[in-house]
């Protein structure tokens, strides 16, 4: 055998052992990834499994919640009519015009301002009817000693309050807080002691943060109470004592 | 004779190229497994995380009786407030 055939063969015996060598490191590396493999086909068949219901479940929930949304937008474009939109873009700036497109509604969106006329005439008047309400709103006491009689209940439950305008239109008002508009207003009264439950009604002013104690106004007269009118809805405040506020009933603006 | 020794300097530059060419796959090889033992433990943790999802049903059932309230409270106003 020449030497030239003997190298021969030894790279080729070292060719085939370098082959098997990294081939079979090769093969190792890959039992490994399968193994991992496994592993991990594992935890995504339990998010596949995990997720698989989340859609439907979600889908029943939007439609639940669409349900109610239209429940109450409908239910709040039925009551407040053509002011739906003035009260939502009193309560949300820039969000009435919207509210109008969404429920389908055309017209103009003319702010209500802090105090909703119309509504205070109506919770006025379903306080004049109703227990629950009497408790709540409360007539203003005179500033005698002199102890005021019991209002005699109405006999026949009273209609919707009229509009302050003769035409149902919503008029806006100056709110005090704003600076440069603070028109002069009398000086409050004292502020008295809160006076037993007689029976008669009065409106509380909200505790607005920053305001001063409640001043109560004159007691109407009580043939005008006694008719079921309401005698608070029909001459509009001139302060915002009184009023029913929708901002002060927001929490968070506290 | 000749012939013989150009062989033998062709299959050193092929077993060469042949070493170099094992060692790149074994590397690559290599360097998946740890990628796939990373993307399991994830795996794990996402789907540990999805065990709140069940409380999903919980919240729709709540959801469900929170309308139905709703539609009640709307219903009693209704009746309450005259229309617009």
């Amino acid at each position: 055998m020449s030497l030239a055939v003997a190298v021969m063969i030894l790279l080729i015996v070292l060719i085939i052992a370098a082959l098997a060598l990294f081939l079979i490191a090769t093969i190792v590396q890959l039992v490994k990834i399968n193994r991992g493999l496994a592993v991990v086909i594992g935890a995504v068949g339990e998010i596949v499994a995990k997720t698989a219901p989340i859609n439907g479940v979600l889908d029943a929930i939007n439609s639940t919640l669409g349900l109610g949304s239209n429940l109450l937008e409908g239910l709040f474009v039925k009551k407040a009519g053509d002011d739906a939109g003035g009260l939502v873009e009193s309560l949300f700036p820039g969000e009435g015009a919207k509210f109008l497109q969404r429920v389908g509604r055309r017209g103009p969106v003319v702010n209500t301002g802090e105090v909703y006329t119309r509504g205070v005439g109506i919770l006025v008047a379903i306080g004049r009817t109703a227990p629950i309400g009497a408790a709540h709103v409360r007539a203003p006491q005179p500033a005698t000693t002199v102890a005021p009689e019991p209002e005699p209940a109405p006999a026949e439950p009273p209609e919707p309050e009229p509009e302050p305008a003769p035409s149902g239109r919503i008029s806006l008002r100056r709110r005090p807080d704003f600076p440069g508009t603070a028109a002069p207003e009398p000086a409050p009264a004292p502020p008295e002691p809160p006076p037993a439950p007689t029976g008669r009604i009065s409106i509380r002013r909200p505790d607005f943060p920053g305001t001063a104690a409640p001043v109560q106004r004159p007691a109407p007269a009580p043939a005008a109470s006694a008719g079921g009118g309401g005698a608070e809805a029909e001459e509009p405040p001139a302060s915002p004592e009184g009023r029913l506020s929708a901002r002060a009933k927001r929490p968070w603006e506290r | 004779m000749i012939w013989l020794w150009i062989m033998n300097v062709i299959l050193v530059v092929a077993a060469i190229l042949l070493v170099g060419l094992l060692r790149g796959v074994l590397g690559a090889a290599k360097s998946i497994t740890p990628t796939i033992n990373a993307i399991g433990g994830v795996g794990a943790a996402i789907s540990k995380d999805l065990d709140a999802v069940v409380v999903l049903l919980t919240t729709q059932n709540y959801i469900s009786q929170i309308v139905g309230s709703l539609a009640n409270y709307g219903g009693s106003l209704d009746a309450a407030l005259p229309d617009a």
